[in-house]
């Protein structure tokens, strides 16, 4: 009997040393690490100094904003996957505004429910490869100095843009401007940081956390508290690496959560530089290739383009309040058209008093009847204060 | 372990006999396995999920829309190294694990079932190394359907269909013979898929006497770790069940190429090998044979 008993102890112990190493090894990789204490003024130094160019990692994003769980497929009618597949082959997306916005909306929302892994390459200052890795499938944006390709395997479609030379010294800033409008999201960790240091003012407590360890580094936690009690966000942490300055990781926390709202951060980093060939992007064959002109930016419509689609003072966004609990109100002639009908806004958003709302864990936006559109990272009431 | 419980006063001069014996097993479990008509119909029925995939495509007038249907079914047409990719994708969520849940099922219980369990064990074998036969018995048979579907969609691809440099997911080009050592690839990251499913049905295969009973609840057992994989709400346990990273093999069609998703997988492999290889040696080990 004792015998048999003592056969069963490897059914007993395999499965508990099993769970124990499943258990244990995450927690290894977050042990305590310590380093030099630093102020947070000698963090943001770091930050600052930082002259990270080239590197490449795998970054993981994950989001719980409290989104509606939605069919994203569903907001779009058959017609409308149907022009917009025909429009396509012509190159035509922007002509057909309702279907590139649902498009455009779907995929933004798409990246913002549930989780991502991207793979990121940097190659100096004009050369970056971001891959979106979805399931059996892949999107790709390939910045090569003045070229910029996207692709995306699913439909097996390239978009070409390429920056004018006489602009080349502005190169950089545009890619940025341009980053911003593209539906795809190409946060990396540091440049989310970026744009969460550049709210630092008054109205921010900044402070040090405790030191960890992220993607095999060890850094600094930057931690920032909004002062303002009525604002969606309780805190955002960047992990910043403590020999190289670059930030790793970005968490933000909601007010009334305890899972964090957004968190973008590189679950393998390595500094050395990438292949150069992985920024020479080059359609496939039979791949559907549209060539897309820069889209007009404000600081370049200035000569022959005679402002015909420059914005009026009347159609430009205002934004009130300050710091965390800003509000921008958007007035009714630059909020385009198809929002008021698409059916995935319908979807998203809940009726309330006063016109229609989104609200989510990070940001509310809301929709009153008269057409005008008030987003901040505050609660509804005080929106629908703005209002009126 | 158990070998020595056996044959206690087994002597040195022993050694080499029983090793020569423990290669002899293994030997004739394989042929016997391979001479199987059950086992050659199921190789068959593998070969074939390529063939009805590439010839369906072949035969329809339609063109299909990037994107539709089964991931890289619209690429077919234009080479015809896809057509073992998507037959992979179409086979590895039921296919391939309804044929390996008969052979690691029947494995034990095929024996005791015909009463001739006990044969194998009056010889000096060893409850342990017979278990060990079983199974490599039965991950081999996971190496040869991954591969079966794998050459059989690359031939009738390329009867079929154009063959030329193959696009990867990131838009890169990869060579014809790149292309297919990536094929290979797949078949690997497949087959170790496919291991901790086998040592499942290895253990069910040693609670019963009656072999349809286990292939059926090992084949239950893929399909339950396939529903809870994609209820949300148990999102933790996800990562840890053996069927979440049966489809990332993807990841081995990307370029650079992306080792991480193997890994994980081989990982979690490990760890069903390691949990029901425990259950299986001690319920075995432990089980009254009476048949």
């Amino acid at each position: 009997m004792s015998r048999n008993s003592l056969k069963w102890l490897p059914a007993v112990v395999v499965p508990a040393v099993v769970v124990a190493a499943v258990i244990a090894v995450p927690l290894q990789a977050g042990a305590a690490v310590d380093l030099p204490d630093k102020t947070p003024e000698q963090v943001l130094l770091l930050v600052h100094d930082s002259t990270v160019s080239t590197f490449s990692g795998t970054v993981s994003q994950s989001s719980d904003l409290g989104l509606p769980a939605l069919d994203l497929s569903a907001g779009m009618t058959k017609s409308m996957q149907k022009s917009m597949t025909e429009s396509r082959p012509e190159g035509a997306a922007s002509s057909v505004p309702e279907a590139s916005t649902i498009g455009a909306l779907s995929t933004a929302l798409d990246l913002l429910s549930g989780s991502h892994e991207f793979r990121v390459y940097a190659g100096g200052e004009s050369q970056s490869r971001v891959q979106i890795k979805d399931r059996m499938a892949e999107r790709d944006v390939v910045q090569n100095g003045s070229d910029v390709w996207l692709y995306d395997s699913s439909s097996n479609a390239a978009t070409h843009l390429s920056v004018p030379a006489d602009l080349a010294a502005t190169a950089e800033s545009k890619f940025a401007a341009l980053k911003s409008q593209l539906p795809t999201d190409l946060s990396t960790p540091a440049q989310l940081a970026e744009r969460f240091l550049s709210e630092l003012d008054p109205s921010t407590t900044v402070s040090v956390g405790t030191d960890a360890r992220v993607a095999g580094r060890s850094v600094y936690q930057l931690v920032l508290t909004p002062k303002a009690a009525d604002s969606l966000v309780a805190s955002v942490s960047i992990a910043v690496d403590s020999q190289t300055g670059l930030p790793v990781q970005v968490v933000v926390m909601a007010e009334g959560q305890s899972a964090p709202a957004l968190q973008v951060g590189f679950t393998a980093i390595d500094f050395a530089a990438p292949d150069a060939d992985r920024f020479d992007f080059v359609p496939p064959a039979n791949a559907t290739v549209t060539e897309q002109a820069l889209p007009d930016l404000p600081d370049r419509a200035t000569g022959d383009h005679t402002g015909a689609q420059r914005p009026t003072a009347a159609e430009l966004p205002r934004v009130t309040g300050s710091g965390w609990s800003s509000i921008v109100e958007v007035p009714a002639a630059a909020v385009p058209a198809e929002l008021g009908n698409n059916p995935l806004i319908d979807q998203l958003t809940n009726g309330v008093e006063g016109g229609r709302a989104l609200t989510t864990s990070l940001m509310t936006v809301f929709l009153p009847a008269d057409g005008r559109m008030f987003a901040g990272a505050v609660p509804l009431a005080q929106l629908q204060a703005a209002a009126e | 372990m158990s070998s020595s419980d056996v044959l206690p006063a087994a002597s040195h001069s022993d050694i080499p006999v029983r090793r020569g014996g423990g290669w002899d097993l293994l030997g004739s479990e394989i042929s016997v396995l391979f001479r199987r008509r059950r086992t050659w119909a199921m190789l068959v029925a593998v070969a074939l999920i390529p063939v009805l995939l590439a010839v369906a495509v072949r035969l329809s007038s339609s063109t299909l829309a990037p994107g539709q249907g089964p991931p890289f079914l619209d690429r077919v047409t234009q080479n015809g190294l896809f057509v073992g990719f998507t037959a992979m994708v179409v086979a590895i969520p039921l296919f391939l694990p309804l044929t390996i849940g008969v052979v690691a099922g029947d494995t034990i219980a095929g024996e005791a079932g015909l009463g001739t369990l006990r044969y194998l064990l009056v010889a000096p074998a060893g409850r342990v190394r017979l278990l060990l036969v079983k199974y490599a018995g039965a991950a081999l048979f996971c190496l040869v359907a991954t591969l079966t579907l794998t050459v059989s969609g690359a031939l009738i691809g390329a009867a079929l269909f154009p063959v030329g440099p193959v696009t990867l997911l990131s838009g890169d080009t990869i060579s014809v013979t790149e292309s297919l050592l990536r094929s290979l690839l797949v078949a690997a990251y497949v087959t170790v898929s496919l291991l901790g499913l086998s040592m499942i049905g290895l253990f069910i295969s040693t609670l019963t006497d009656v072999p349809v009973g286990a292939m059926a609840a090992t084949i239950v057992v893929s399909v339950v770790a396939q529903i809870l994989d994609v209820i949300p709400q148990l999102s933790w346990l996800h990562p840890w069940l053996f069927s979440h990273y049966w489809l990332g093999f993807a990841d081995l069609l990307r370029q650079p190429l992306d080792l991480s998703s193997f890994g994980q997988n081989a990982i979690v492999q490990v760890c069903y090998l390691a949990v029901f290889g425990a259950l299986a040696y001690s319920r075995f080990v432990t089980k009254d044979i009476l048949s």
